[in-house]
């Protein structure tokens, strides 16, 4: 099994697999790759739950850390991250670790809420970045924040705290040369870069994950019956390509090619808004706002994003959604959109209602009582996006039963990629809306 | 439907402000006092019943559809496989064969044995089914059929037929009977998730394999009818789970016996009872009409409904003597073979007293003396004799008393009654009495301790002697999970000892309900670790299973004499103060 994680990973696994040779030790010879005894399910299963134990201990945290009246709210929050759909699509269904990462983001954003704090936040990322560099999309915020507050003085940005910066640069540094330490001794670095950074894997993965490249994609598609008429050139090889998104590689007919460095860039910049807000006004709340709006752009905008990473964006989220109404009109299409786009992961017909109907579910629950519990806003409410939110979470109903119904009776097999891309536009709206709605109410609040 | 009796509510929540000082103790409760409360702590209040029902309903369902993903009885285990392929046989038999044969064919192959209603719905599953995949149905070449997608289609069957008969029927039921009572909503809904959630009924219907719900959900239709005072719909519905599943038997002692009393208490009422009679005449009619008509129909076109006899009439299984008044080419006889054929699958006189192992007095009595060794015919007789013992006080007090409110615990008293002396039980057959022991959850005091540690015993101790049927198809798993989910959510032993020790009950009873209840959840446990890691000593290869025997009965038989007691205690017939009734009767009428 190929690897695509960073080092701590590895020796977490390496400390799992100490545990599997107890429970069955057919499990670990390295060739068994396709070998699955109900030990080994369970085995596999039950270290996910185990490990989930660690997301519980971030949300108490997280709950210890509100007071007064939010602490309700902060109760919901946490009870909506744990039963999220995502972390049970992901992990428990699909097979991932998820929810011990997203514990330990939580714990470092925690973290953060206080001075003395400062300090673990920055190095348990630093460590979460080793077991996933997923995380490192969210790394400017982190960089930002404690720039401004653990190594510059709260009062003035011209006087630099040495002593601070010090401690902070050691801890990081030695939990890099921890984590690659090892690795470089035997010069494997290069081999493990390439493994992190699969520039070479196309723009769009494979279901299409609802970003901007997914709706540009649609947006080529349509082009491609459009262009001829309007006297527009057609790319004569993207027609060809079989597959037209469904695995693989994404290729334009009509719209111009976008290249890593594009999207890079575009990542970047859109990071950087949200962080010059950041810089001047350090609070927690801003800060756990930045942190969404960095998963976001990275979302949005990054070079062969995965579905999986809206988690980055909606975790995160989650434990601001309930500051007022018009964070949760923001959160909620992103609610929507974010679960429904995980459904492509699971495609036989006996996961079908499990995801379906614990996505419901959740939506039900938790929209309803966010909408209890969130205070009204001091400020004006966007009319329109209110509007907005609540047209587009009652079309993702009849969507999901055409994709997951109407479409199989009346085109059989046919269109394959007909239900998907519906599903990735669909979300995508959902996701650059919400974006957008978050946008505006970080900066006007 | 349910609309006139609920419509006026908000005006009569004012009229009857007695009945909100009923419910106003529990009301005032400040913490949950088990984690099932707990859970749906956040919807008291304001919250409508449209955001709460639906989300238990989606969360119930849950668990079903994720307990289905489990094995079925029966799975790859040939020479005769189980439960889900004699369902799936008759889905087979009823859409490939002319009806007139249905009750004939291949009877060694798990022959239709279950009255006409359970075939008409096999015939409409098995239409649908062949829409998807016409394999899946194909006569003989089917059998034992394990296509993945088959394993869905009629786990999604199962949960389809209970979502529109028992679910439904489980919501009114718990509305109008803690409406009686004047239970608060929020009440009525932990109780309906505690319904919902039995371990027994998801074990045996969602992984095990078959359609009990439907016949329990028409069994509650029936109950919830009688609450609202519609006797003949009672009649029509009950008919309709004798029609789907001949168990219900369990239940029509107490079902004639409510209704009759109903027409002669208070007083005599002629009309009721010739509505009754003709509701239940014609409901049995147009049960068998299929059936009827069909035989006629195929005669009429030559098929037999024995197709290898060459047109010769075999005498008949039972009352062969009719044979001597009939002539057997007359245009009738066809129907007459057909509804004698029908009996006779469906009622096995023919068997012994007991098949396998199951928690009943008789094969628990068999370990101490061997009942084999005795005449059937005596066995019989004693079997008939038990049993109308043991279901005559239930009845002859609902029939005296015929209160709404006495329903639940005459219904369960008889069904143990049967299960535990009557002939040919199955273990399955617990379900029959568990049911209406838990929706006394949703009655009066219902979720207060000495009812929630009682109907948790029964139900848990239920799932217990059905252990062994489970794990003969690897199924410890969920078993282990929803059981322990369901004394987890009601705040039961082994999880907690919170449903014990109640406040204003008398000392002696409390510490004797816990002293018995302790002994048997440690009996349960112990077993369990012994059944798990110790062999049983080769002469008695079966130790496990009749160790499990002997307690379930002995268990079962308390869980009776509970429900016999608090019937006793509740219809007031001891006390003598009718006063005591006289304050609830405007409500019931």
């Amino acid at each position: 099994m190929d690897s695509g994680l960073p080092p701590f990973f590895a020796y977490f696994e390496a400390a799992m697999s100490q545990l599997a040779r107890l429970v069955d030790p057919m499990m670990l010879r390295v060739r068994n790759l396709e070998y699955d005894s109900w030990q080994t399910v369970y085995f596999q299963r039950s270290t996910v739950i185990a490990t989930e134990l660690i997301l519980v201990y971030a949300l108490q945290m997280f709950i210890d850390s509100a007071h007064g009246t939010s602490r309700r709210a902060a109760q919901a929050a946490a009870v909506s991250i744990l039963l999220s759909p995502g972390l049970l699509i992901i992990d428990h269904i699909h097979f991932q670790y998820n929810g011990c990462m997203y514990g330990i983001l939580i714990a470092s954003l925690v973290l953060a809420r206080h001075k003395s704090g400062l300090l673990s936040s920055g190095l348990v990322f630093a460590a979460l970045l080793c077991m996933k560099h997923i995380y490192a999309y969210l790394a400017p915020a982190y960089f930002v924040f404690l720039l401004r507050t653990y190594c510059l003085s709260p009062k003035s940005i011209y006087r630099i705290q040495f002593f601070n910066c010090v401690k902070l640069g050691s801890g990081i540094a030695a939990i890099l040369g921890l984590a690659f330490g090892p690795f470089a001794m035997k010069g494997q670095i290069p081999q493990i870069l390439s493994r992190l950074f699969p520039f070479s894997r196309g723009l769009c993965h494979a279901y299409w994950a609802p970003n901007v490249w997914a709706m540009y994609s649609f947006v080529d598609r349509l082009l491609i019956t459009v262009a001829p008429r309007v006297g527009l050139s057609v790319n004569q090889e993207a027609l060809k390509s079989v597959t037209r998104g469904l695995v693989g590689d994404t290729s334009f007919a009509v719209l111009p090619e976008i290249t890593p460095r594009i999207c890079f860039a575009l990542t970047l910049l859109f990071q950087a808004i949200p962080l010059t807000k950041l810089f001047l006004q350090p609070s927690w709340e801003a800060f756990i706002g930045a942190v969404t709006l960095c998963g976001y752009a990275s979302f949005l905008f990054g070079w062969h994003v995965h579905e999986k990473a809206i988690l980055l964006v909606i975790i995160p989220f989650s434990l601001i959604a309930l500051r007022d109404r018009r964070h949760l009109s923001a959160f909620r299409p992103l609610a929507v959109a974010g679960h429904v786009s995980l459904f492509p992961l699971l495609f036989t017909p006996a996961e079908f209602p499990i995801k379906t109907v614990y996505t419901i579910f959740w939506l039900m629950l938790f929209l309803v009582m966010f909408d209890r519990l969130a205070p009204a806003s001091n400020r004006q409410r966007f009319f329109l996006f209110d509007r907005f939110s609540t047209l587009y979470i009652a079309i993702s109903i009849p969507l999901i039963v055409y994709c997951s119904l109407v479409h199989r009776i009346v085109f059989g097999n046919r269109y394959e990629f007909l239900p998907l891309m519906f599903m990735s536009s669909y979300t995508a709206v959902g996701v650059v809306g919400s974006w957008l709605g978050f946008m505006g109410v970080y900066f006007t609040s | 439907m349910a609309a006139p009796a609920h419509k006026p509510r908000r005006k009569v929540n004012k009229k009857t402000a007695t009945f909100d000082a009923i419910a106003k103790p529990e009301a005032l409760v400040r913490t949950p006092s088990f984690p099932l409360a707990a859970f749906l702590w956040p919807a008291r209040g304001s919250v409508s019943q449209w955001e709460v029902l639906p989300l238990i309903l989606m969360a119930v369902g849950l668990f079903r559809w994720a307990a289905g993903l489990w094995g079925y009885s029966g799975f790859q285990k040939p020479p005769m496989f189980g439960d889900y392929e004699a369902q799936r046989h008759w889905m087979e038999v009823t859409t490939q064969l002319p009806i007139s044969q249905w009750y004939f064919h291949d009877l060694q192959w798990w022959g239709l044995d279950y009255p006409p209603l359970t075939a008409y719905h096999s015939w409409l599953l098995g239409k649908i089914g062949a829409i998807i995949d016409p394999t899946w149905f194909a006569l003989f070449e089917s059998r034992g059929s394990d296509d993945p997608t088959l394993k869905i289609f009629m786990r999604a069957t199962v949960i389809v037929s209970e979502y529109l008969i028992y679910i439904p029927a489980a919501v009114i039921f718990v509305r109008r009977y803690s409406r009686l009572f004047g239970v608060a909503p929020w009440t009525a809904w932990v109780a309906l998730v505690a319904i919902l959630m039995q371990p027994a009924t998801i074990l045996i219907d969602h992984v095990h394999f078959q359609y009990n719900t439907v016949m329990l959900g028409f069994v509650l239709s029936s109950m919830s009818s009688m609450l609202a005072g519609r006797h003949m719909w009672a009649a029509v519905f009950f008919v309709a789970a004798l029609g789907f599943k001949q168990m219900a038997l369990y239940y029509a002692p107490a079902v004639f016996s409510f209704l009759l009393g109903s027409c002669i208490f208070p007083r005599i009422n002629l009309g009721r009872f010739v509505v009754i009679a003709i509701a239940t005449i014609i409901s049995f009619a147009i049960l068998i009409l299929p059936i009827v008509l069909g035989a006629l129909y195929d005669a009429n076109r030559g098929i037999d409904s024995q197709p290898g006899l060459e047109g010769k009439h075999p005498p008949l299984p039972i009352f062969p003597q009719l044979a001597d008044y009939l002539d057997t080419s007359a245009i009738y006889y066809p129907v007459v073979e057909q509804l004698v054929q029908m009996v006779h699958r469906v009622f096995p006189f023919a068997r012994g007293l007991f098949e396998d192992k199951v928690a009943n007095f008789w094969c628990a009595a068999n370990v101490v003396i061997k009942l084999r060794d005795y005449p059937t015919v005596l066995l019989q007789r004693a079997s008939l004799a038990a049993t109308l013992a043991a279901i005559a006080p239930p009845n002859l007090i609902l029939f005296f008393r015929p209160r709404k409110e006495l329903l639940p615990y005459a219904f369960a008293a008889t069904a143990w009654g049967f299960f535990m002396f009557s002939y040919q039980v199955h273990e399955k057959s617990a379900l029959l009495p568990l049911l209406p022991m838990t929706i006394l959850l949703a009655g009066k005091q219902g979720l207060g301790k000495e009812i929630r540690s009682w109907v948790g015993f029964a139900n848990l101790l239920g799932a217990w002697t059905m252990f062994p049927l489970l794990q003969r198809v690897e199924l410890r798993v969920p078993y282990a999970v929803l059981t322990f989910l369901w004394a987890y959510l009601l705040g039961l032993p082994p999880t907690s000892t919170g449903a014990y020790f109640q406040e204003g009950q008398s000392e002696w009873i409390q510490w004797i309900t816990a002293l018995v209840h302790g002994a048997f959840y440690a009996l349960m446990l112990m077993w369990h670790g012994l059944e798990q890691f110790v062999l049983p000593p080769p002469s008695k290869p079966d130790l496990w299973v009749v160790a499990n025997v002997g307690i379930g009965a002995a268990g079962f038989m308390l869980c009776y004499f509970w429900c016999l007691g608090k019937l006793v205690q509740e219809s007031g017939i001891l006390t003598r103060k009718t006063g005591q009734s006289a304050d609830q009767k405007p409500k019931t009428q």
